[in-house]
C-alpha cells in the first residue's frame, strides 16, 4: 500500500472534517444557548416550540436529520450544497443537546438572581447576558464539552452526503487497496486524537473558568 | 391513503429489525459492562489499564467506523465471516460495553464504600457483598443512564444499514428512492424512530419508580417548570 498517499488523503479528510467542525460547533453552541434560555425564559409559546424541537432532535438518528435536510429539503425547493446541509445537519442536533445543558444549568441559579439584577434596574436582557450566562456556561460546561466531543465523532456521518471528510477518505482507500482493517484503524486514530485535543482543551478551559469564579463550584 | 397502506408496513418491518438490533447490541453491551464496571473499581491494576485501552477505542472511533471495522475489516477475514447483522450487533454492542461500564462503576462508586466494608466484615465474600449489598443499590443509580443509554444505541442502531441491514434506516432510504413519497417515507421514518425513543424513556421511568426503594436513590431535580 502507499503510505505516502494514504496519509495525504487521511490529512485532506481531516480538513474537510475540521472546517464541518469549525462551522457546526459554535453554530451548535449558538442554538443551543438560544433554545435553552427561551426554555426557561420566554413566553408559554415559544418555551413550547424549544421543548418540541428538543425531543424530536433527540428523539430521531441523525442519520435521518441529515437525509430529510439534504434529499427531502429540495422537494420544498430548498436545495443545500452537501457542505451546507452536513453543517446544518450537526448544528441543529448538537444545539438540541446543548439546550438541554444550558437549561439545567439555568435552573440550577438562585432565581433571587434575576431578581436581584432587576431591582437594580438591569433589563432582562442585560440581566442573562450579564449575570446569568456566564454562569450558565461555566455550569453547563462539562455537558457542552462532552456533547462537542460527540459532534466530532458525529461528524463521520458526513460521508454520507458525498463530502470527503476523513471517514469518506478512509472509506475510498479501503475500497482501492483492499486493506479495510488497517486504513480504518488509522482512521479511528485520527478521531481519537481529535477527541484527546479537545478534551484537554476543555479541560484547561475548565480549571481556568474555575479558577476566575473562585472555585464557586 | 394508499401510500401509507403501501409505505407503513415495509417501514414497520424495518422498526422490527432495529428493534431486534437493539436487544441484541444492548444485551450485550450490559453482560459485558456490567462485569467489566466492576473490574474497573475493584479489578487489578493491570487489568484497569487493558479496561482503559478499550475504552478508549470504543469511545474515541466514531461508531460507524467501529461498524465497518467491524464488518469489511474483520468479518472479510475467511476465518471470521461476519453477516452484517452480526457485525452491527458486535459493533454497537462492543461500544455500548464500554458506555455502561463507566456508567455502572459510577453506580458502584456512588454506594457507601464502607457497605463493602461491613459486608465483608460479616463474612461475605468480596462477590457476595458485592452481588447481595452493592449492586441492587448499583443498578438503581445506574438506571437513568442506562435509559440514555438505550435511546443512543437506538438511534445509532440507523447506521447499520450502511453495511446492509435492512433495518428501518435502509428500508427508507430504498422506499425513497423507490417511490415518489420520499417526503412521507421520510417523515413516517422520523415518526417510528421517536415512537420509539419516547416508549424507551417511559418504559425506564416505569422501571426505576417500580424499583425504588424508600430511602435509596438519587433524589430527582423537581422541574421549576
Amino acid at each position: 500500500m502507499n503510505y505516502i498517499e494514504l496519509l495525504a488523503q487521511l490529512l485532506k479528510g481531516l480538513g474537510t472534517t475540521l472546517r464541518l467542525i469549525a462551522v457546526s460547533a459554535p453554530l451548535g453552541l449558538l442554538l443551543g444557548i438560544a433554545v435553552g434560555f427561551s426554555n426557561v425564559y420566554a413566553p408559554r409559546p415559544i418555551r413550547g416550540l424549544a421543548i418540541l424541537y428538543r425531543s424530536v432532535l433527540r428523539g430521531v438518528p441523525l442519520v435521518l436529520q441529515l437525509f430529510v435536510l439534504y434529499y427531502v429539503l429540495p422537494r420544498a425547493g430548498i436545495l443545500l450544497q452537501p457542505f451546507a446541509a452536513a453543517t446544518l445537519a450537526f448544528a441543529l442536533c448538537s444545539g438540541a443537546y446543548h439546550s438541554e445543558y444550558i437549561r439545567s444549568a439555568l435552573l440550577s441559579i438562585p432565581p433571587g438572581q434575576m431578581e436581584a439584577a432587576r431591582a437594580l434596574g438591569m433589563s432582562r436582557f442585560t440581566a442573562i447576558r450579564s449575570i446569568l450566562l456566564p454562569q450558565a456556561l461555566r455550569r453547563a460546561l462539562p455537558g457542552c464539552g462532552n456533547e462537542f466531543t460527540y459532534l466530532i465523532k458525529y461528524s463521520s456521518l458526513a460521508y454520507l452526503v458525498t463530502l470527503v471528510d476523513i471517514t469518506g477518505a478512509g472509506r475510498l482507500q479501503a475500497y482501492a487497496s483492499f486493506r479495510f482493517f488497517e486504513v480504518f484503524v488509522y482512521v479511528g486514530v485520527f478521531y481519537l486524537a481529535l477527541v484527546g485535543i479537545a478534551r484537554s482543551g476543555l479541560h484547561v478551559l475548565q480549571r481556568r473558568w474555575r479558577r476566575s469564579s473562585g472555585g464557586l463550584h | 391513503m394508499a401510500d401509507l397502506q403501501l409505505l407503513l408496513p415495509i417501514l414497520l418491518k424495518g422498526a422490527g429489525t432495529s428493534m431486534l438490533l437493539l436487544l441484541l447490541a444492548f444485551s450485550l453491551g450490559g453482560l459485558l459492562g456490567l462485569p467489566l464496571g466492576i473490574l474497573r473499581v475493584f479489578g487489578p491494576a493491570p487489568l484497569r489499564w487493558v479496561l482503559q485501552a478499550f475504552d478508549l477505542v470504543m469511545r474515541g472511533f466514531p461508531a460507524i467506523v467501529l461498524l465497518f471495522l467491524i464488518y469489511f475489516g474483520l468479518g472479510s477475514l475467511p476465518q471470521v465471516r461476519l453477516t452484517s447483522l452480526q457485525a452491527a450487533v458486535l459493533a454497537l454492542g462492543l461500544r455500548s460495553a464500554a458506555y455502561q461500564a463507566q456508567l455502572m462503576s459510577g453506580a458502584i462508586r456512588m454506594v457507601d464504600p464502607g457497605q463493602l466494608e461491613a459486608a465483608r466484615a460479616l463474612g461475605f465474600s468480596l462477590i457476595g457483598g458485592l452481588r447481595l449489598a452493592v449492586l441492587p443499590q448499583a443498578l438503581r443509580f445506574a438506571l437513568p443512564g442506562l435509559a440514555n443509554e438505550s435511546s443512543v444505541v437506538l438511534k445509532d442502531t440507523s447506521l447499520a444499514f450502511t453495511v446492509g441491514v435492512l433495518e428501518l434506516m435502509s428500508r427508507a432510504k430504498f422506499l425513497a428512492a423507490s417511490t415518489r413519497d420520499i417526503v412521507l417515507v421520510y417523515l413516517l421514518a422520523a415518526a417510528i424512530f421517536w415512537l420509539l425513543t419516547q416508549a424507551g424513556t417511559l418504559g425506564f421511568a416505569a422501571l426505576e419508580r417500580v424499583s425504588r426503594l424508600p430511602g435509596i436513590g438519587v433524589e430527582r431535580k423537581r422541574d421549576r417548570q
